[in-house]
């Protein structure tokens, strides 16, 4: 019984000329969408290729260990050819140096904002979007519509019973949408190989996850619009309803939650902090000019009635102590801001990350979210990149400082030039060093930081959970109210 | 002839773009005050015919004409004669009786009518007054053809082409229906109309044709059918002319 | 006749229940556009000045102006923006500026809180744009082969009325129907906005109207395209179909393929590619100054003062000298990337303005002063504030503000300095897009839309020409 119920619902589906034409449209949507997304990760591999290069480059061609900076980039990841998330709107790369913090700069949106102007497309959006309007578009009147022309009361002539109708339903939409759309993802998925994209083994499993949640995401949208025209007498009523219902969850919610989550939890703005972080900087400079003021009058105190001879070698016996001196001040002055820096930095950071949680939770009311933040951490492609980079690069930062550190004391003086004007020994210009006679080959290098599937893993489980309970509920809903439905 | 036929067909032939002939030159005329009925089975020919008038399709040969105007012609002007009843009357659901029959009255190019006229066509139709001011939505197949044939008074055309009119209507409802389509010819109406119901034709009409894929095989004043038997002269005409004679 | 029609039309779009569920929907979100956009805005606006106030801040209790080596300038959250984003998310808000050398525009929005790059924004183009539209198709689909799937149509049309009427009644009542009563959400959502406290100019009352203005328009277009689609199919179902494929394309994919279509077609070299030419331009620059500098001999040593203003003097000169050929290389260089930047959105614009929701878009966008050229106009006031910066702190210091940290320890300082006043800074004004400007670039989106109605209009009227009304 069930069996034929089953098969005439594939037949009914399948035999559609609105079948037909929407496999069309969305097997073509798929297929671009990673047609596009190769194109873009390639550009992006070649551009990151060519920008370590030039990196390279540019700290080999620099004259002072002091001053020394180089720029770190963010790894493309194969990843963003399916969920691109975020990764065109924070910053790719972030200067190394001593004396700026870590900070992302340059998006690809920023430096081209023609890019943001329609944004893209990528396969993550097509299923959040075409695919739910499509189950959508196909489920709503699969029960009232039957009622409508008739053939729901002949089958119930028979004796069929109604959990069986409702699951075949349920099971014949499910097989006659999911299985052919299963074509074009695995024919997409083939293209990303015949590209020669390389996946490491942990890149397969985080695919076949998402691959996992985008079915649990459209079989959710199958559910609900058989709930719909379950819960409906008319297909006309369940058409509008379920059109509602799919604005609202697809477009409004998601929106609207972290929007209110913004409104309900403010968070200061970077410029924000960052005057405040130069406004100690100040304060702390300041200081450090007027211990240097009264060591220099100290140290002209105690040459106080020396002949110009005493004094010079008075100075020369000392140059190394004062000079150590004040190297000291400085570094303590820049460790202070440092510290300063990072703290209020990490203040920031945890007031963003209770925002987002409060934004997360709000707009996880819609499956649609639910996916998107499921997608965006199997991908690692979601806000944590911004914050899995800084720290990385952060990390990166004081290997770098370090090393120049050392450096500094190895080769001794401290690079750059120096300008000293006294109104009683004159005028005195130094550069020791030329440019590019900087040896840099042991130059620690930034290590792009790896997620793990297991970790992606832990955060996705709960959406995709989500998800499922989301599906569950539907099915239960759709299977309960049939019970009750008057088929005249 | 004293008076220029109100409805004509000449020769009326169509054959759809798939080829199929569906009219094959037919020709017949109705006058002022006289019921035509046409009977046939499924695809005799019937709405064919009736689409002509309304220049709902175009003739590939021949002419249908409304008090001489040709249909495929002036269209505008021909439709301002004819009144429609369809087999199913379909209305906006969303409007009122009332608000239908204002709509279509007014869409026939006269000057809007007063309300108790409207009124008295609704219940002249035997429509009660209670229903009146209420949605199509609720309205049952009989109610919905009783607006129909309302707004086809209304429009108090000389030509009255009806379709099926009598399909669904309960015997009651029919009854009253050839009440109706008596007075209207006797106010001097020429009416067409089109029908299975062999019965209710020969009790009405002035003149009865029977159709037969495409062709008018017999044509007889009703006069003439009085003491026959319809149900075999309709047999023995669409038999005969498929070659299945009995 | 035609009034008939449209009246008609009137009455049985705003007595269906379909009406009444979706525009309260429509009005609703509309509504919370205008809210959400203006809670945005005040929100921003705190922000910005909090950042402003901050940034004084850091600078006060300094005794020299040599001390301010640079100051940062903000973007300035405009109250169109909160309506229509644009690309005002993805652009750079804060300047550091020096007395020369390059403009780096950081802090996007997106970049900065990531969280609204995942769900974007709910504003009001937006729900215009996506909303809208298909509240449009849901009342056009079935406006012609609905008639004929209810039957209506062969009653209406044995009456003696001409077809052109029909359709053109179809359309200007459907149209009046629907957009008038949206323009109610919309208008109170103008008077809420400006209740929460949004200031909003003359100037941009008047483009808020023309964006309303594109809206109307753009919802018009689909309607056509709706009645025209409806016009060509016999069943509604299809013609449903039919259009929201055609609803996918336009609002969902034609913007975007364009977009990717001319980022392929025309190449625009990296940034990271300029930016490395100029570093190395510069790092050679320095290395043949450095001679120079190594060269150095004051004409007259012992008088202090003299010293260090001859030194300054010296030093400005060749850091003047300097910037002027690396800012000349970079303008050729950065001139290059703008004129192939420029060609590429040419092509990316004119290939999406195919659809009529790009064309809605960019309307939208150059009238709030938030399309692509936005970042263009930012960075062309923050240069004009550079300028001034400049020439203020060479006023104040006698040495314009290159870069490289200055120390001045004073050995000799009898009498404690006074503090300098930041207010004496300029104060940087950011240009705001005038209508003026605004209304050539959108008048092709809005000319392209009309022409999108009248097209389709002519297709609609064509189709109904040969429908068959049986």
């Amino acid at each position: 019984m069930l069996g034929t119920l089953i098969v005439k619902e594939l037949k009914a589906i399948l035999a559609s000329p609105k079948f037909a034409a929407t496999f069309a449209v969305c097997s073509l949507l798929i297929l671009l969408s990673i047609f596009i997304g190769i194109r873009e990760y390639r550009t992006a591999v070649r551009q990151y290729d060519e920008a370590l290069q030039l990196a390279a480059q540019n700290v080999r061609t620099q004259a002072s260990w002091m001053g020394l900076t180089t720029t770190t980039y963010r790894m493309p990841d194969p990843m963003q050819i399916f969920i691109p998330g975020v990764n065109n709107d924070i910053g790719r790369l972030s200067a190394i140096n001593g004396f700026e913090d870590v900070k992302l700069k340059n998006s690809t949106y920023a430096d081209d904002p023609i890019f943001a102007l329609f944004r893209s497309i990528d396969f993550s959006f097509i299923v959040q979007v075409v695919l739910s309007l499509f189950a959508i578009l196909f489920t709503y009147d699969a029960v009232n519509g039957e009622r409508e022309g008739g053939t729901l009361q002949l089958t119930f002539s028979n004796p069929v019973p109604r959990s069986a109708y409702i699951l075949a339903k349920l099971a014949g939409s499910w097989l006659a949408l999911v299985v052919p759309l299963l074509v074009p993802v695995l024919l997409a998925v083939l293209l990303v190989m015949l590209h020669g994209i390389p996946l490491a083994p942990d890149h397969w499993a985080r695919l076949g996850f998402f691959l996992l949640v985008s079915l649990l995401f459209f079989t959710f949208f199958i559910a609900l619009g058989i709930l719909i025209s379950t819960l409906t007498r008319r297909s006309a009523t369940s058409f509008l309803l379920s059109l509602a219902v799919w604005v609202t969850l697809v477009l409004i919610v998601p929106r609207l939650g972290v929007m209110a989550a913004a409104a309900a939890d403010p968070v200061p703005s970077i410029a924000e902090i960052e005057a405040r972080i130069d406004a100690f900087a100040k304060d702390r400079w300041e200081g450090q000019m007027k211990e240097m003021e009264g060591r220099w009058q100290g140290r002209q105190e105690a040459m106080k009635g020396m002949t110009k001879e005493e004094r010079e070698a008075y100075e020369q016996e000392k140059e190394k102590e004062w000079s150590n001196d004040d190297e000291a001040g400085r570094m303590s002055v820049q460790k202070d801001i440092d510290t300063y820096s990072t703290r209020v930095n990490e203040d920031l950071r945890n007031r963003k990350l209770n925002q987002e949680h409060l934004a997360f939770a709000l707009s996880r009311i819609s499956p649609a979210s639910a996916y998107q933040l499921a997608s965006m951490s199997l991908a690692g492609t979601g806000v944590s990149l911004k914050s899995r980079y800084e720290d990385a690069m952060r990390e990166y930062r004081t290997a770098f400082t370090q090393y120049v550190g050392r450096k500094q004391k190895e080769t001794g003086g401290q690079g750059g030039f120096r300008i000293t004007v006294d109104s009683q020994t004159g005028f005195h210009f130094s550069a020791p060093r030329e440019r590019g006679t900087l040896d840099v080959s042991d130059l620690p290098a930034f290590l792009p930081p790896v997620i793990r599937f297991s970790e992606t893993a832990a955060s996705a489980v709960i959406d995709a959970g989500l998800l499922a309970v989301f599906s569950l509920m539907a099915f239960a809903g759709a299977f309960l109210a049939f019970q009750r439905y008057d088929v005249r | 002839m004293a008076e220029r036929p109100m409805f004509e067909a000449a020769g009326l032939t169509k054959r759809y773009e798939d080829g199929v002939l569906a009219l094959d030159h037919i020709s017949f005329s109705v006058q002022p005050g006289e019921v035509y009925a046409m009977l046939g089975g499924n695809g005799a020919g019937k709405t064919t015919t009736i689409n002509l008038f309304l220049n709902f399709i175009e003739p590939t040969e021949g002419e249908a004409r409304i008090d001489g105007i040709v249909t495929h012609r002036e269209p505008l002007k021909a439709k301002e004669k004819i009144a429609f009843v369809s087999e199913n009357v379909m209305l906006y659901p969303n409007f009122t009786a009332m608000q239908n029959l204002d709509y279509f009255t007014r869409l026939s190019g006269r000057p809007a009518p007063s309300r108790s006229a409207y009124r008295e066509a609704l219940l002249r139709v035997g429509l009660e007054e209670e229903a009146h001011g209420k949605r199509l939505k609720g309205f049952s197949k009989g109610m919905r053809q009783k607006c129909g044939i309302a707004i086809a008074i209304m429009k108090n055309a000389p030509a009255i082409l009806l379709d099926e009119p009598t399909s669904g209507l309960d015997p009651q409802a029919g009854f009253e229906f050839i009440g109706l389509l008596r007075s209207l010819r006797n106010e001097g109406k020429a009416i067409l109309m089109s029908t299975h119901d062999i019965f209710r034709a020969k009790e009405v009409a002035d003149v009865v044709g029977i159709m037969n894929r495409g062709q008018l095989v017999m044509q007889r004043p009703s006069g003439e059918l009085a003491g026959q038997d319809m149900e075999k002269l309709y047999m023995q005409h669409i038999a005969g002319h498929t070659g299945l004679a009995s | 006749m035609l009034k008939l029609v449209i009246e008609k039309e009137l009455r049985d779009i705003i007595t269906s229940t379909k009406f009444t569920v979706s525009f309260a929907a429509c009005a609703l979100l509309i509504l919370l556009a205008f809210f959400m956009g203006a809670a945005g805005y005040n929100a921003d606006v705190g922000r910005y000045e909090a950042a402003r106030r901050e940034n004084l801040k850091k600078m006060e209790g300094i005794t020299d102006w040599m001390m301010v080596r640079n100051n940062r300038i903000f973007l300035p959250p405009r109250p169109l923006a909160s309506l229509v984003a644009g690309v005002s998310n993805d652009i750079g808000r804060t300047t550091e500026v020096h007395g020369r050398g390059e403009l780096p525009q950081d802090d996007t929005r997106y970049g900065e809180e990531p969280v609204f790059a995942m769900f974007r924004f709910l504003d009001l183009e937006f729900i215009f744009q996506t909303v809208l539209s298909l509240f449009a198709i849901l009342f056009a689909y079935d406006a012609i082969c609905g008639e004929k799937e209810r039957g209506t149509m062969r009653l209406s049309f044995a009456n003696p009325l001409p077809r052109h009427t029909f359709i053109a009644g179809k359309l200007i009542g459907a149209f009046i129907a629907l957009a008038v009563p949206l323009l109610v959400p919309v208008l109170l959502g103008c008077v809420m906005f400006s209740l929460l406290g949004v200031p909003l100019s003359a100037d941009e009352w008047t483009r808020l109207a023309l964006i309303i203005a594109a809206g109307i328009l753009y919802f018009g277009a689909f309607l056509t395209i709706g009645i025209a689609v409806s016009s060509m199919t016999l069943r509604s179902s299809n013609a449903f179909l039919t259009l929201l494929v055609l609803w996918i394309f336009a609002v969902l994919i034609v913007p975007r393929s364009a977009i990717l279509i001319a980022g392929r077609a025309v190449d625009v070299p990296s940034l990271d590619d300029i930016n490395a030419k100029k570093f190395r331009y510069s790092e050679q620059l320095f290395t043949e100054d450095r001679q120079k500098m190594s060269g150095f001999s004051p004409a007259k040593t012992g008088d202090m003062r003299k010293m260090v203003e001859e030194f300054q003097g010296f030093m400005g000169a060749i850091a003047d000298e300097r910037q002027k050929k690396l800012d000349e290389f970079s303008a050729r260089l950065n001139e290059e990337r703008a004129n192939r930047q420029a060609l590429q959105s040419a092509v990316a614009l004119g290939i999406a303005r195919i659809s009529p929701s790009a064309s809605f878009s960019l309307a939208a966008a150059t009238l709030a002063g938030t399309s692509v050229s936005m970042k263009d106009r930012y960075l062309g006031a923050a240069r004009g504030y550079q300028q001034s910066f400049g020439k203020f702190i060479l006023d104040k210091t006698g040495m314009n503000p290159g870069g490289g940290m200055v120390f001045r320890v004073r050995t000799d300082e009898t009498e404690k300095p006074k503090p300098i006043d930041t207010h004496e800074l300029p104060v940087f004004v950011s240009e705001e897009a005038v209508l003026a400007d605004v209304l050539p670039p959108a008048m092709t989106d809005l000319a392209l839309l009309v022409l999108c109605i009248l097209v389709f209009f002519a297709v609609a009227h064509a189709a109904f020409r040969r429908y068959d009304l049986r």
